[in-house]
């Protein structure tokens, strides 16, 4: 189901729009005439993507900045350029930010500041991110936070006691892990931002999407087994579709559901929404980032 | 000032995970490394997240003067240390007479000269009345002649043998010397890629640079001598006290050559 809005005159912001989910939503949301900001972490990706929107979508607004999400410090540059972008272009902020990017890994690899990659690239650097462009989002009369997140994360736990699995790293549980980060992290971002924000989180499942994600930074063994799964999965063309759902759909802004999978509400994991995970993630997460929730203006809620 | 645990070769994969470990366990670090960027985002990240004191200070360690400035910064600053992890070591892979004069004159400077003399100027600056820790990296590479690797074998033989000598010095004293010796160490996509090429046999003598790093402080704190990760990597170790080492280097060749 693709809601009919258009989203002329709205702009938006996307990670990981050179491939996959990521740039199948980016191209459905520039033929609905939204101004896009996409990035991605590799130029001639980042080029051949805008290329790709242009082919279909002559015409589309569309722009990229470059960024690896692995490292936080080039997060708050990213967060910089965007801010420029849409100073120049004369947006009035920004109406949906999508974090879409996530990756994958074998091994337990560290980024440059010591942070476990999949936790870095799939939790830190969204929740960061965020952070750093809630001025821009809070500008627009209404504005969505959506993070692309995945039913992996039911049946998923955190290791509070070694949380990025130094000691014991197993891929999926790392990468599941993230996953449920994703939905906390909306809940209790809306949480903090209270009952009359113009900003509002959402996460979305959207189902198993036959895409490379499980091709990149594995070895053979998870490669093969990626291979075999994700050909049975849907496209990502129709992945992006619930996404571009969550993103222009007037009536979702008024329901109270955080988590959408196939343009509809649904509970996330039980887990998920337990008050006392959700503020030790969100502590956790602000110590790895340095900062603080007095800076941004999202207390806990007691 | 509180004492630290110096970490050289700090910013790279093994070097991150060690950094990573000692925070953990509530230890203030000392980087070092070439990249002065590299060096600082490490050394944000993890301050801000294990709420411990890094510091750290640039050096080449293959360059003598690089690392006279080193050794002066930690002596004006009043450093003093209750460890040593001595990562800094690279190794160009092939075979031996295709290697530059440089490769060669790099691997000799940092994996042996950096190496001595870090471990002299730590010695000068540890805590005192307080157990000192030696942790130099070798490789399983070190238990046998390997072509390809020939340097860097050799090396890391010299490495093993020089840290049980000076173990045995140091005994007395408080210091305790413990020998990494991993085989492959996912660190990097290279490493990742020359790993997953070796197929099963590569899958089942890597482990995970967090464990590692783990496990050979707990060795250290034990003062025990050498650690070798995985249960085949420990047998490949002892098979290669029984192997003469002319046989170990013929058969490395038929696997490898
Ligand atoms: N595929 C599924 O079945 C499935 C199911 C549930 C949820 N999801 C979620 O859907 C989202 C998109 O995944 P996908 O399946 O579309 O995979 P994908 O094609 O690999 O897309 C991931 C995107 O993230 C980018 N990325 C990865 N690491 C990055 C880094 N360090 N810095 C910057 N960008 C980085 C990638 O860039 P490059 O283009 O340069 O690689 C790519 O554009 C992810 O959040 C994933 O968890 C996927």
């Amino acid at each position: 189901m693709l809601s009919e809005q258009n989203m002329i005159g709205k702009t938006v912001v996307i990670t990981g729009a050179t491939s996959g989910i990521g740039l199948a939503t980016t191209i459905m949301l520039a033929q609905k005439g939204a101004f896009v900001i996409g990035a991605g972490r590799d130029k001639a990706k980042c080029q051949k993507a805008e290329e790709t929107i242009l082919e279909n979508s002559p015409g589309a607004q569309v722009t990229f900045c470059i960024a690896d999400l692995s490292c936080l410090s080039r997060v708050k540059v990213l967060a910089l350029n965007i801010n420029r972008i849409v100073n120049e272009k004369g947006c009035k902020g920004i109406d949906v930010l999508i974090n879409n990017a996530a990756t994958v890994s074998s091994w337990y690899t560290t980024t440059p500041e010591g942070f476990e990659t999949q936790f870095a690239v799939n939790h830190l650097a969204p929740f960061l991110l965020t952070h750093e462009l809630l001025p821009l989002l809070k500008k627009t009369p209404e504005a969505r936070i959506i993070m692309v997140s995945s039913g992996s994360h039911f049946r998923t736990r955190f290791n509070w006691d070694d949380i990025m699995l130094r000691k014991r790293y197993n891929c999926l549980l790392a990468y599941k892990q993230t996953k449920l980060a994703n939905v906390m992290f909306s809940i209790e971002l809306n949480r903090r931002l209270g009952e009359d924000s113009t900003v509002r989180a959402f996460s979305v499942d959207p189902g198993l999407v036959n895409t490379e994600i499980g091709m990149k930074g594995t070895s053979g063994l998870v490669k093969w087994f990626w291979k075999k799964r994700s050909s049975h999965g849907i496209t990502p063309r129709e992945a992006a579709s619930g996404i571009v759902y969550l993103a222009s759909e007037p009536s979702v802004m008024r329901e109270k559901a955080v988590y959408w999978k196939n343009c509809k509400s649904c509970n996330p994991s039980r887990y998920s929404q337990k008050g006392e995970a959700l503020l030790k993630l969100w502590e956790i997460s602000e110590k790895m980032c340095g900062i603080s929730s007095e800076k941004y203006k999202l207390p806990p809620v007691v | 000032m509180r004492s630290m645990i110096c970490i050289t070769g700090a910013t790279g994969g093994l070097g991150r995970a060690f950094a990573v470990e000692c925070a953990c366990r509530g230890w203030d670090l000392f980087l070092t490394d070439i990249s002065a960027d590299a060096l600082e985002t490490l050394a944000c990240g993890i301050s801000s997240t294990y709420m411990v004191n890094v510091d750290f200070y640039p050096s080449d360690l293959t360059d003598v003067s690089s690392r006279e400035r080193l050794f002066k910064h930690i002596t004006e600053k009043g450093l003093i240390f209750h460890g040593l992890i001595n990562i800094a070591g690279p190794d160009y892979e092939g075979p031996f007479a295709q290697r530059t004069p440089e490769q060669i004159r790099t691997i000799l400077r940092l994996n042996i000269e950096a190496n001595l003399e870090m471990t002299f100027e730590a010695l000068k600056h540890r805590e005192k009345g307080r157990s000192f820790r030696i942790i130099n990296v070798s490789s399983l590479a070190s238990f046998y002649p390997m072509l390809i690797k020939a340097t860097y074998a050799a090396y890391k033989r010299f490495l093993l043998d020089f840290s049980l000598a000076i173990r045995e010095e140091l005994r007395r004293k408080g210091c305790t010397v413990t020998v990494l010796c991993p085989a492959g160490m996912p660190t990097n996509p290279p490493c990742i890629h020359a790993i997953d090429i070796q197929g099963f046999m590569g899958r089942i003598t890597t482990k995970n640079v967090g464990y590692v790093a783990a496990k050979t402080i707990d060795y250290a704190l034990k003062g025990r001598p050498v650690y070798i990760p995985g249960l085949v990597n420990k047998i490949l170790g002892i098979i290669s006290r029984f192997v003469p080492s002319t046989t170990a280097a013929r058969l490395i060749y038929e696997r490898w050559g």
